[in-house]
């Protein structure tokens, strides 16, 4: 609020050069990240949430690049372009090159955490072996000092009896406790900030919670931030400060949690909130979102939620709304992207609404044939041939 | 389809008596040979299985849905293939429709399996990537004779139309649907031979949710329409209370709760279901609910924990009658013992333990001078102090110790238990397995 804040993202555009098109993984988005809090980018799959993520630590390999926006972290470019002389965009002097980003922030300042933990650990090596080796390259520590670290971050993390188990395999352990030795891994070298991509999403609810428990603690005790990349409105909901929704490479909504489930502001938001079955009462009636996922090689004219949005009207189909503030959070900005606020003066409420949308998107609309097919990638019928 | 079996539709669909699904460890003449070269003769075998299922009795009526919950490896996919005969079951019987399934030749369970079908998590690998949708569908039809070529393709097709998807998609392959899709096509197969009973496994969970409802929301129209009867197999309890009548909780191969849907979440008389439920992240940011409320892990099903099999990491296990404790003594002893077992804690003066798990106030009489010598055991300044071998001696000492003098005393660990409450909410039956209810 008062200071600049850890890592600050704006206008990041991360795209795929591939041969059906340009794929807009991630197209211009922005947020930042403070010290001590943990944000939330929550999206279904294909909504550019971990190419977001993975665009923040450089880790985007080709045929994807990052396009255009700028990161910066702690005062300190991660990525920047600037105009040359002849109108070329190019990479700006101040920024940090790969080796330095590679040594001094992967690791040290910023560190991952994947969901599948068995892709992340190596089967042949023992968990001890892989986390003394990331100590003592990281930290320069001698070999004997990393192994008592590394066993020292076991037990911090709840391996119980880390001495017997560091010469284990990964193979030795169960998913949960896999989990635990990442989360091991990524604090080994107290970053500032630590990204995790769908971290509980393979565990069973019990172990989740007990992760998430793990988390807190640890935030508590080491003041990591956290950037919380989940599917999981219910994680959210649990552990994150403030929360980032993305749609179709952009990001739609931003708001402190509460703000987000009681005050919600997106028409994307409110629908995602409504589809989900509850643990807590039972739902009789799902309301589902009409529709799936465009495909993000080929957008949506105008805002790229209107074709399943149950208040789209015509200006939607025009109008492509950058997210602005359209409501205040005790202090804190509420942001969404939708023109039926007033701050974006679109004339939304003159427009008329769109066929098949609003006025009959209630949940029988659900049932229709229809509703699933627009996304095909197959095209029109060219797969049907044989039509009577 | 009743016709000839003489099943009377009030009956139970589906009846479960004692089901027991056990895996050899693997299979082959020589399996499980090992060798002992400190015994005589030098060859051992293992007989080792994993108990997967073992002795689960219920019922499902005819037109509801029974939820199926429980976390990875606590058997109930095992469950839903052995009900279908996928599996053969160890022991117990399986009655469709009144008929014993065991007793069944094979021409005869043949038939009995157009009326039970399945689905499965997995809507990319369940489907043939040669064949195209319309083939798929009508496979099954072709596998039990039923319809001729034209009649089976405009079954096919009015499925197809029936899941919410395009007729005119019949000559796809599965390649060109979105995962959402892929399941409708599940859907239409399985449904293709006009089927009874539908084992679902785990059939929303690998799709995103915006799409998971729009699957719901079809499967339940179409059980509406059709008369279905489901086993919905899943590891997310919201999408269980969503859909289902009645629910069976799992643990280790048992079933350790059924009742009415809202019986069972809003009134959880096993600690398992209760701590499931705390567990679960409740999509809404003010409610501040516990979490992480169990600790460690599932035993091995090789060789599950006697009596309950929840107990080893049950918050509630019972105090043993031989002691003399107080609620509080018992809940610090509980967690010393747990401690101790899992070695999570460092070695440390004795004093110090006492301090860290009985506030410095260990229980009197014989209990306590069983946790005297266990601390004395593996206090760094009793004897544990040591390294290596010797150390761990010591631990496992301690925890033998510990363990039979209290755990193996409980009454959890002599009987299995199985009580039958009443509910609070419905009329419905209510099982729970656990002896708080004694």
């Amino acid at each position: 609020m008062s200071s600049e804040p850890l890592l600050r993202v704006e206008n990041l555009k991360t795209q795929f050069f591939t041969e059906e098109g340009t794929v807009r993984a991630v197209d211009g988005i922005s947020f930042e990240v403070r010290e001590g809090e943990i944000v939330g980018l929550v999206g279904e799959s294909g909504a550019g949430k971990s190419v977001a993520s993975m665009s923040i630590m450089g880790l985007v390999e080709s045929p994807g690049e990052i396009v255009g926006g700028e990161i910066t972290y702690k005062g300190e470019t991660l990525f920047g372009l600037e105009e040359g002389p002849d109108g070329e965009l190019r990479e700006r002097d101040d920024m940090l090159s790969s080796e330095e980003i590679r040594t001094r922030i992967r690791g040290n300042e910023i560190a991952v955490i994947f969901q599948d933990p068995m892709e992340s650990l190596n089967p042949v090596f023992t968990v001890g072996g892989q986390l003394r080796e990331f100590i003592e390259l990281n930290r320069g520590l001698p070999e004997d000092e990393a192994r008592t670290e590394a066993i020292d971050m076991l037990r911090e993390v709840g391996i119980p009896d880390p001495e017997e188990r560091y010469d284990e395999y990964p193979h030795q352990f169960s998913g949960g406790m896999r989990q635990r030795v990442l989360i091991a891994m990524a604090l080994a070298c107290e970053p500032s900030l630590i990204i995790a991509d769908e971290p509980t999403t393979a565990l069973d609810v019990t172990v989740e919670g007990q992760i998430l428990d793990l988390v807190d603690d640890l935030q508590e005790k080491y003041g990591t931030s956290f950037i919380w990349v989940t599917h999981d409105l219910g994680v959210v909901a649990e552990i994150c400060d403030r929360v980032n929704v993305m749609y179709l490479g952009e990001i739609v909504e931003k708001a402190p949690v509460d703000d987000l489930f009681y005050d919600t502001k997106h028409p994307y938001t409110n629908a995602l909130l409504n589809s989900i079955p509850r643990p807590d009462r039972t739902v009789t009636e799902l309301e589902a979102i009409e529709g799936v996922m465009p495909e993000a090689i080929s957008p949506p004219s105008g805002c790229r939620f209107h074709p399943r949005c149950p208040d789209a009207r015509e200006v939607c189909k025009r109008a492509h709304p950058e997210a602005k503030t359209v409501a205040d959070a005790d202090g804190e900005p509420h942001q969404a992207a939708c023109v039926k606020h007033d701050a974006f003066d679109a004339g939304y409420d003159q427009s008329s609404p769109l066929e098949g949308a609003a006025v009959d998107a209630g949940p029988a609309a659900v049932e229709e044939p229809e509703s699933e097919l627009t996304a095909n990638p197959a095209g029109d019928d060219s797969g049907g041939e044989q039509r009577e | 389809m009743d016709e000839d079996s003489g099943y009377d539709s009030d009956d139970a669909l589906l009846e479960l008596d004692g089901v027991t699904k056990y895996f050899g460890q693997e299979s082959g003449l020589l399996a499980g040979l090992e060798f002992e070269p400190n015994q005589f003769p030098p060859v051992n075998v293992n007989r080792e299985t994993v108990k997967a299922v073992d002795d689960v009795s219920l019922e499902i009526q005819p037109g509801e849905t029974l939820g199926l919950v429980g976390e990875s490896g606590c058997g109930k996919s095992t469950l839903g293939r052995t009900i279908l005969r996928l599996l053969e079951p160890t022991d117990g019987d399986i009655y469709f429709k009144g008929e014993n399934l065991a007793d069944l030749g094979g021409g005869e369970l043949r038939r009995m399996r157009s009326d039970m079908q399945m689905i499965f998590q997995d809507p990319q690998s369940s489907l043939d990537p040669r064949m195209k949708v319309g083939q798929i569908i009508e496979e099954p039809m072709r596998a039990h004779d039923m319809l001729d070529d034209e009649g089976r393709r405009a079954r096919a097709k009015e499925l197809l139309e029936k899941v919410g998807l395009d007729p005119r998609h019949y000559n796809r392959h599965p390649h060109a649907f979105s995962g959402g899709q892929r399941q409708r096509i599940n859907l239409a197969r399985a449904l293709s031979v006009d089927p009874d009973f539908v084992v679902c496994d785990e059939p929303v969970s690998a799709l995103d949710v915006s799409i998971q409802a729009q699957v719901l929301n079809t499967m339940e129209s179409l059980q509406e329409e059709f008369g279905l009867t489901y086993l919905f197999i899943a590891h997310d309890l919201s999408v269980i209370r969503h859909i289902s009548d009645r629910v069976a909780v799992m643990y280790l191969g048992n079933i350790v709760e059924l009742a009415e849907k809202e019986e069972l979440f809003e009134n959880p008389q096993h600690p398992y279901t209760r701590a499931l439920l705390d567990s679960i992240p409740v999509p809404d940011p003010r409610e501040n609910g516990v979490r992480g409320v169990l600790e460690g892990e599932v035993p091995s099903p090789v060789d599950p924990p006697s009596g309950c099999r929840f107990r080893t990491r049950c918050p509630r296990l019972i105090a043993p009658d031989t002691y003399d404790w107080s609620e509080e003594k018992w809940a610090q002893t509980r967690a010393f013992m747990r401690a101790v077992k899992r070695r999570s804690f460092e070695p440390m003066p004795a004093a110090r333990i006492e301090a860290e798990f009985f506030d410095g106030d260990r229980p009197g009489g014989e209990a306590g001078s069983i946790i005297d010598e266990a601390i004395d055991l593996v206090a760094s300044d009793g004897g544990g102090g040591g390294d290596g071998d010797d150390k761990s001696d010591r631990w496992a000492t301690a925890t033998d110790l510990l363990l039979e003098s209290f755990a193996e005393q409980s009454i959890c660990a002599h009987e299995r238990p199985a009580y039958d409450l009443e509910s609070e909410h419905g009329d419905g039956d209510h099982f729970a397995a656990c002896h708080l209810h004694r």
